[in-house]
């Protein structure tokens, strides 16, 4: 067994090992999303690429309005060097992170300066809030290794010291772990924020039943937050699905800001799942971001889309995606997926985690830098590919 | 008969007192339920207002009085390897600490490991269940989200 680092999901866990053999792949710490995962890319067979480079090379030079697009499974010297051939060929640069909802939970909270890192979590963290997020189905490890489970500096008992609180439009398996389950009707979450700021500044607002949570179990929810020195609120994407992601993080800050004001620490963490999305938030923070992504790829915008790492066409709204479908698609990723069988020309890659070099950002935006292992001998990066295609387009242009 | 540490808890004064030695409600429930504390350690609990609350209690932990050593079942189908009885099992914390801080268990002395996506008891021998400790332990099926973990 070695070192490894797995990119299964954007927890990016670093405290696990693998090995592959003729027998097949063996791995200690992996969840079933990362052995899973790690069984997937093992299985790609990756051939010679620099004819398909060409290929590529060539399109991309007649290209008249150009999408590089995905990025939210590439390491960030990928993304670095997509920013650097977008510049070259004044192509736009964009990802989920630029469609409407992802856009707003990754900047308007980070805009505020909300975030921690996740060992603070781990050994501060005192009332933990899932708010519209079930780790149990998409970050397996996310409550044993940072936020419900283990012990830290000042929780010395773990969960024993922890109180927790999830908040969701349904019974999720992580309520098994809750002190609280505050059970919302869908697009209510800024009511339920304006009610627990109410009653933390004192207004004694609830009186009865609210959003169909009885009076007392809010009221025990406010007085545990006050209570409680360290708040840390995990929030997804049910928080934004209901259509009010605005209104609804604009009220999370709020919250965050009225626990502060009484003295104690609180902070706000997203919940993405793709292991990339933070180094993508990262990168092109002094970018010039794309608005308006969706609408521009429904619209026809764009003539050719090079997707690195993702398979857009799997994940994006049914519409867009066939609109994006009639673009000249050029790939460079991981093989298979509904991306790869469409794009015209397909320059396949080894994940990251069998390269086992370069970094990804976590979700709590502290960077994570693969291990190199016996399997990372000769496989072909996305960054050393996209090295490779900015060069000849380069040649080319001269 | 499974002990829910909620379940207690939600009868406790929920005060936050200090008065017993785990020093907070919470705490006190997961005592209980592991059998590690009797009801009547729990000052307000005693005092009027909370009979109905105390009785209630007592009949839930009755049965713990007599318990003994037992068998887990882990249905491998349900788990998701998410490491949460791994990092909560005491005998896990004991036999590699790193785990008391989420680390996944690399060593061969824990009771629980995560093979290959999945958790798999490598030493049920050493659970708190059996001789010579006998413990009502089932911390592991409390938080055990997907409930692949059952003891009975």
């Amino acid at each position: 067994m070695e070192n490894i680092v797995c990119n299964g999901c954007s927890l990016l866990c670093d405290d696990v090992s693998a090995e592959i053999s003729s027998k097949g792949v063996n791995s200690l710490g992996l969840c079933k999303l990362g052995h899973t995962h790690l069984e997937t890319v093992t299985a790609h067979k990756i051939v010679a690429t620099q004819k398909k480079l060409e290929k590529a090379a060539d399109l991309l030079m007649n290209t008249t309005n150009l999408l590089l697009f995905g990025w939210t499974h590439a390491t960030d010297e990928a993304i670095r060097e997509g920013l650097e051939l977008a510049a070259t060929l004044k192509g736009h640069f964009g990802s989920n992170v630029n469609l409407g909802p992802m856009q707003a939970m990754s900047h308007t909270i980070h805009a505020e300066g909300l975030d921690i890192d996740l060992e603070y979590v781990r050994n501060n963290g005192e009332f933990i809030i899932y708010w519209g997020t079930d780790p149990s189905e998409s970050l397996h490890r996310h409550p044993s290794r940072f936020a419900v489970l283990p012990r830290g500096e000042k929780i010395p008992e773990g969960i024993e010291s922890r109180t927790i609180g999830v908040v969701d439009v349904r019974q999720t398996e992580t309520m098994k772990m809750a002190n609280h389950r505050l059970i919302i009707p869908i697009g209510s979450d800024v009511e339920l924020l304006n009610t627990v700021i109410s009653e933390l500044e004192g207004k004694s607002v609830i009186k009865d039943k609210i959003l169909g949570i009885p009076g007392i179990e809010l009221v025990g929810f406010v007085r545990n937050l006050q209570k409680a020195d360290c708040i840390i609120i995990f929030y997804g994407s049910g928080v934004l699905n209901s259509g009010n992601q605005d209104t609804n993080l604009t009220g999370m800050v709020k919250l965050i800001e009225t626990l502060r004001a009484t003295g104690k620490k609180a902070y706000a963490l997203p919940m993405f799942v793709q292991s990339n999305t933070m180094g993508v938030i990262k990168a092109t923070h002094d970018h010039e971001i794309v608005g308006e992504l969706l609408h521009r790829i429904s619209s026809g915008e764009f003539d050719t889309t090079l997707v690195v790492g993702d398979d857009v066409l799997a994940h994006l709204p049914g519409s867009v995606a066939k609109a994006l479908a009639k673009t000249q698609i050029l790939y460079v990723g991981p093989p298979g997926g509904l991306t790869d069988k469409r794009a015209t020309v397909s320059v396949h890659t080894s994940d990251a985690i069998i390269a086992g070099t370069g970094t990804m950002i976590r979700v709590d935006m502290k960077e994570i830098e693969f291990k190199k292992w016996r399997a990372s001998v000769a496989t072909e990066k996305h960054s050393e590919v996209l090295m490779k295609l900015h060069k000849l387009v380069r040649t080319k242009r001269t | 008969m499974k002990l829910n540490p909620m379940e207690l808890y939600n009868l406790l004064p929920k005060t936050n007192c200090r008065l017993c030695e785990p020093k907070t409600c919470m705490a006190f429930a997961t005592k209980l339920a592991l059998g590690d504390i009797s009801p009547d350690d729990c000052p307000p609990l005693l005092e009027s207002g909370f009979e109905k609350n105390l009785e209630r209690i007592r009949e839930l932990v009755a049965p713990m009085l007599s318990a003994e050593a037992t068998g887990i079942k882990l249905d491998e189908s349900k788990c998701t390897g998410c490491n949460n009885c791994v990092v909560v099992c005491p005998v896990d914390v004991a036999a590699e600490p790193p785990t008391s801080e989420g680390k996944a268990a690399m060593s061969t002395d824990t009771v629980f490991r995560v093979e290959n996506g999945i958790s798999k008891i490598i030493n049920l021998e050493k659970c708190r269940r059996f001789p010579p400790d006998r413990l009502n332990c089932r911390v592991c099926e409390q938080y055990c989200c997907t409930d692949a973990i059952e003891i009975w």
